[in-house]
């Protein structure tokens, strides 16, 4: 390789075709850019004029140097330069590559190992051996020995991350070993890749290595850094997680994702932390239902062990404990706990017995209705601990408050409604929005005639989760060491409420039991913990890898993943577990840049920059240009460049005017057009495509709405022109359609805006404008309207008959001459089954009414016709009766039997 | 011009054939027309040919004679005096006018879009002309391509047709097949060697016919604007001619197309010929008025 500077070459020989520049300068030079052609018809008297041809003509200079120019980049260009290349040297010693496999190597991986390898290739090009250390793998102390660096780089092929922490500490012993037995000798080239993340044994590996060479530290790219999900904590609307990072230099965005078992996606969150931040906490709502059905929730943006938390079954459904009462006896459907069973039972797991039964059981929630009372020590210990403890009310807590209670109660209750009671029985108010009951909605039919009075400075708005509409409150919940207490202020049975019998009760508790799961499953104290299912490095639940171990379950608080106890689904029994990489307490440090005899740099990507590829690209272009030129100097451009200038612009128009706004234009034409269409009511006519024609058709149109204001009470504003395949049709009452013999076949969506329109009660009034040549078609359909009615669904058709409603909407007409008479008009021939209430939605005739409506815009004639001034007048009638039959249908039907009718009466 | 038979598939073709025949023919409509409106400029009147004989305008009363017969007696004039009269009309029978438009390549050539065609500017002088000349109730045909020669509309129709798209051969004007003491009018650029229309008006001559010749030029041949090296070609193709720097050949090319101009009016003068010369970026009313005076002299 041939290098200047940051610049080198890898074939540098091309170069020397530089040479020939000046050969080719000369070549240029001599070349002179073709002549112009002139056509020249007295080229006899021209023949033999003097010419001094022996000066030599040559091209501009400035075509010269540019094509010189061009020369150069393409023999540049051959020689493949390289923008500071990778001239990194392989030292002289053998290479010792230290690389890190945990869960936090995944994100950089692809990097580290290809680091690896590129210093490994250079190893094995520059004969040295090398060997290979990873951290996280458990490996044998042996297999760490010099051996050839390509053996090493195939071994390193089958390198995965894992789904632990790497045991640095374990590996510096196995490297301490592997010196002291000799096969590492002490002057080695060490490659520390590490995923940047410190452990225990960070300082005990860089020491160690330190000893045995020149250690080279690299960390991943900010960016390529490992972030973790720490363990979720159960909040009452869902739940909460906490985000950690070691490096902290750049702002990142992460979305995270709980799934259920089926993989699918239950809860989404995206949490933007900013540089600097280490740790952040994202609170996902989650209904409690849902919830429980989260298995795992990862970072999406990142495949390692460590961005999941399999949750296990800690938020399967609640172990609920419902204390059984001494004193209920067997009246189901009076007793409070049955009420309160059968409300929890869907959602939880409930068991109902004594407290000592239960507490064993170590339930997460205990309810305690008023007969079933008691403030024992247990019961508080539980509470402390986290649990929680629903409470509800009754005539022994009326009587005497005691401990366990979110507010202070007052004394004696109270009593609404009764016989000796001023105050009527009160309901519900609707749930604040502040409460874990928002969104639910109050019953009004619940009435509550008793309940337990808080003392009003105790029920403070945080405490209180329901109230009634005097604003007494209903359901109070207060913390209590690391749980909570939710209280109920009437009985679980319908004895002092209505409410345990509305529906709404359960989803009330169904909504508190969210408060629960904090204090998870019962921990077996014996048996083991055997592996179900692993984590592997990328994050996924896998098969279980040989070499796992059971954990003990009374180790299994302090159980750390590790490769003989890796990450992953565990199981005891019934009782199913999560081990995560990450466990409560656990966060993130960076590797400290400080470790002695260790220098640090970044694994960074080759920064190498070929450009052969771009320089050809640009020699393309620029003899592109030249062709340009070239033909200019010919005299052969005239025509060219305007249409080439045009072209160029309209392709460069096309570049930048960005999509959107176009869009946004066809939106707003698109609004302009359906409010201008509607704002006023107006006939419509469609636009054949043919500028005369269309004119024509639209003054016919404009002379129809001038008839028809002028002559009747309908007054519609001028005329719009539309076109059939676009604009939408729905807004007009009458659509004049000329259709001319070439009219194309409607698209798929025009045909059905067509139907759709006449379905909905539109007029479209047909005319092939051909009374005059009818003849000549010999009974054959008129080709045009054929291919238009093809598509649309049009009923049977029937010329009008002598009584239709056409005849007398609003003149009394018995023909509908336009610029001819004659030819036949048909209408729909039984419109009664339509929904149009027996008005037809087609007119189809050929008597050009257009021409004979059309006037100017001072309102003169436009058209001759053929019966003249008469015929004129018959056609305008036949317009407004059409205009009418529009807007009106069958309403003048009815006149239609005025003749019969007269005559009864005059019976 | 694309041919018609460039494209595949019936329709198409069809399309393309009468589009061709439609692109054909489209300039003949308004040549006719720019040849009427310059032919109503020029001024016209009606001749007759002052004698008696068959026409519409009166020239003279004369005795009756016995083979006249009851019906020729004009009874007005006989009724006024004891003699009976006999009205006779001035003979207005019509002169035939012979047109040629030389249909050459060089003719098809216009060296700016904004002005026409040699071609086309010969064939608008002509068409005008035959419109005037039929006004005035003459016959007019295309020599070699009319089969007779005709007058009114009709035959002011087919002139114009002949002309405006007519071949206009060679050969019509190497053997003109015309009557003897005919009129002809020979539009061309006359840009052959002065030898070859020597010979080719000779044969006009051994029929004793005479008239008008038109030479039309393009500006660019009079003025030769070239400069720099350019490549000359001769319409139609064939011969090419390079030159280095055009303007250095432009001295002796003036003085040879004067020379040119000098030969075919000295030619024209000779075979007594009236020569008529126009530049197309000229008006056309300004030839056309030139060729009527010229043939309004003979005829």
């Amino acid at each position: 390789m041939f290098s200047l500077g940051p610049l080198a070459f890898a074939a540098p020989l091309a170069l020397i075709a530089l040479i020939t520049l000046p050969i080719l300068w000369r070549l240029l030079r001599a070349t002179p850019p073709p002549p112009k052609r002139a056509i020249f018809p007295p080229l006899r008297l021209l023949k033999d004029a003097p010419d001094d041809a022996e000066t030599p003509h040559h091209a501009p200079w400035w075509l010269i140097l540019f094509r010189l120019l061009m020369a150069a980049i393409i023999i540049i260009a051959l020689a493949r330069p390289i923008w500071q290349p990778d001239t990194t040297e392989s030292g002289p010693r053998p290479l010792l590559i230290v690389m890190d496999d945990g869960w936090a190597s995944a994100p950089a991986w692809t990097a580290m190992k290809n680091e690896a390898e590129r210093r490994l290739r250079r190893a094995q090009a520059a004969g040295h051996p090398a060997a290979l250390v990873l951290t996280a793998a458990s490996s044998d102390a042996d297999e760490i020995r010099l051996s050839d660096a390509g053996a090493v780089a195939r071994r390193l092929e089958s390198a995965e991350p894992q789904a632990w922490s790497p045991d640095r500490a374990s590996a510096a012993e196995r490297i301490r070993v592997a010196g002291e037995t000799s096969r590492l000798d002490g002057s080695l080239d060490i490659v520390w890749l590490s995923d940047g993340i410190s452990t225990t044994g960070a300082e005990d590996l860089a020491r160690t290595l330190s000893t045995l060479g020149r250690v080279d530290a690299m960390t991943p790219v900010p960016g390529r850094n490992a972030m973790a999900l720490g363990p979720p904590a159960v909040t009452p609307d869902g739940f909460a997680i906490n985000l950690y990072r070691a490096e902290a230099s750049q702002g990142v965005t992460a979305s995270l994702v709980a799934t259920g078992d089926d993989g699918r996606a239950l809860a989404r969150t995206t949490l933007a932390i900013d540089p600097g931040i280490r740790e952040a906490r994202a609170e996902i709502s989650l209904p409690l239902d849902l919830r429980n059905r989260v298995t795992a929730i990862r970072i999406e943006e990142q495949a390692s062990a460590g961005a999941v938390q399999l949750t296990g079954e800690a938020w399967r459904r609640a172990r609920v404990g419902v204390i059984d009462a001494a004193s209920e006896d067997g009246q189901p459907l009076l007793s409070d706990l049955h009420y309160v069973t059968r409300a929890l039972e869907p959602y939880s797991e409930v068991q109902r017995d004594d407290l000592d039964t239960l507490l064993l059981n170590d339930p997460s929630v205990l309810v305690m209705v008023d007969a079933a009372r008691t403030d024992d020590e247990r019961v508080v210990q539980f509470v402390e601990d986290g649990g929680l403890l629903i409470r509800f009310a009754g005539p022994r807590l009326a009587a005497r408050g005691d401990e366990l209670l979110p507010v202070e109660l007052r004394e004696g209750g109270r009593l609404f409604g009764g016989a000796m009671a001023w105050e009527n029985p009160q309901r519900m108010a609707p749930f604040s929005p502040n409460s874990p009951f928002a969104g639910l909605t109050a019953n009004p039919d619940a009435v509550i005639s008793r309940q337990v009075l808080a003392e009003p400075g105790s029920a403070t708005d945080d405490r209180v989760w329901a109230r009634l509409d005097d604003g007494t409150p209903l359901v109070t919940a207060a913390r209590r060491g690391r749980g909570w207490i939710v209280l109920y202020h009437v009985t679980a049975g319908p004895e002092w409420s209505e409410l345990p019998l509305t529906g709404l009760f359960p989803r009330m508790l169904r909504r508190t039991l969210g408060l629960a799961g904090g204090a998870g499953a019962p921990r077996a104290q014996s048996g083991r913990y055997a592996l179900e299912s692993a984590l592997n490095g990328e994050g996924r639940l896998d098969a279980v890898p040989p070499g796992v171990q059971p954990i003990p379950a009374e180790l299994w608080e302090t159980a750390r993943a590790s490769a003989s106890t890796p990450p992953g689904l565990y199981q005891l029994g019934s009782e199913g577990a999560a081990l995560n990489v990450m466990r409560v307490g656990d966060t993130l440090t960076a590797l400290p840049a400080t470790l002695g005899g260790v220098r640090f740099a970044a694994i960074e990507a080759a920064r190498e920059t070929r450009f052969a590829g771009p320089l050809l690209a640009l020699a393309l272009i620029l003899l592109a240009i030249d062709a340009l030129v070239a033909l200019a100097l010919a005299g052969r451009l005239p025509k060219l460049t305007f249409s080439g200038r045009s072209a160029a612009a309209l392709v460069a128009l096309g570049l930048v005017i960005p999509l959107a706004p176009h869009v946004d234009a066809q939106e707003s034409y698109r609004d302009s057009f359906a409010m201008e269409a509607s704002l006023e009511m107006r006939f419509a006519f469609v636009r054949t495509g043919r500028a005369a024609f269309d004119t024509r058709t639209e003054a016919g149109m404009r002379g129809l709405t001038e008839a028809v204001s002028g002559r009747s009470a309908i007054e519609p504003a001028s005329p719009m022109g539309i076109n059939i395949e676009t604009d939408e049709i729905l807004f007009f009452p009458l659509i004049y359609w000329p259709v001319t013999n070439d009219a194309a076949p409607l698209s798929e969506q025009a045909a059905e805006r067509v139907s759709d329109y006449l379905q909905s009660g539109g007029l479209i009034v047909f005319d092939t404008q051909d009374a005059n040549l009818a003849a000549t078609r010999a009974g054959a359909p008129h080709p045009g309207l054929a291919r238009i009615l093809a598509s649309v669904d049009v009923p049977a058709l029937a010329p009008v008959s002598a009584d239709h409603v056409l005849t007398r909407t609003f003149y009394l007409l018995d023909n509908f001459p336009g610029r001819w008479t004659g030819g036949p008009v048909w209408v729909e021939a039984d419109p009664d089954g339509a929904a149009r209430d027996g008005a037809s939605g087609v007119v189809i005739g050929s008597n050009d009414w257009a021409s004979a409506w059309a006037v100017n815009q001072s309102g003169d004639a436009l058209s001759t016709v053929e019966g003249g001034e008469r015929q004129r007048e018959m056609a305008r009638r036949f317009g407004v009766n059409l205009a009418m039959y529009a807007l009106t249908g069958n309403y003048k039907a009815d006149q239609v039997h005025v003749p019969a009718l007269l005559e009864r009466l005059g019976q | 011009m694309a041919t018609p038979f460039t494209r595949s598939g019936k329709v198409s073709h069809a399309a393309s054939l009468r589009q061709a025949g439609e692109r054909v023919a489209m300039p003949f409509p308004s040549l006719v027309a720019e040849a009427e409106r310059i032919a109503a400029t020029v001024a016209q009147g009606v001749h007759g040919r002052r004698q008696r004989g068959i026409g519409e305008t009166f020239w003279e009363y004369r005795h009756h004679r016995a083979e006249d017969g009851a019906s020729a007696v004009d009874w007005r004039m006989s009724a006024r005096t004891q003699n009976l009269f006999v009205r006779e009309n001035e003979w207005e029978a019509a002169n035939t006018v012979w047109m040629w438009r030389d249909g050459s390549a060089s003719m098809d050539w216009a060296s700016s879009k904004s002005i026409p065609t040699k071609r086309d500017r010969a064939a608008i002088c002509l068409i005008a002309l035959a419109s005037l000349l039929t006004r005035g109730g003459e016959r007019v045909a295309v020599l070699g391509e009319s089969a007779a020669p005709r007058s009114g509309e009709l035959g002011m129709e087919r002139v114009s047709a002949r002309l405006a798209m007519g071949p206009g051969s060679m050969e019509s004007v190497e053997s003109p097949r015309m009557a003897k003491h005919g009129q002809a009018v020979i539009a061309s650029d006359f840009l052959d060697p002065f030898e070859t229309w020597q010979a080719r008006l000779a044969r006009f001559s051994a029929m004793q016919a005479g008239g008008v010749m038109l030479r039309v030029i393009d500006p660019s041949e009079e003025d030769f604007p070239y400069t720099g090296r350019t490549r000359f070609e001769a319409p139609g193709g064939g011969e090419t001619l390079l030159f280095g720097r055009a303007e250095e050949a432009s001295q002796a090319y003036r003085a040879r197309w004067a020379r040119h101009g000098d030969a075919v009016a000295d030619l024209a003068r000779r075979a007594n010929w009236t020569l008529v010369t126009h530049r197309t970026d000229r008006p056309a009313t300004q030839a056309v008025l030139a060729l009527h005076r010229a043939l309004s002299r003979d005829v």
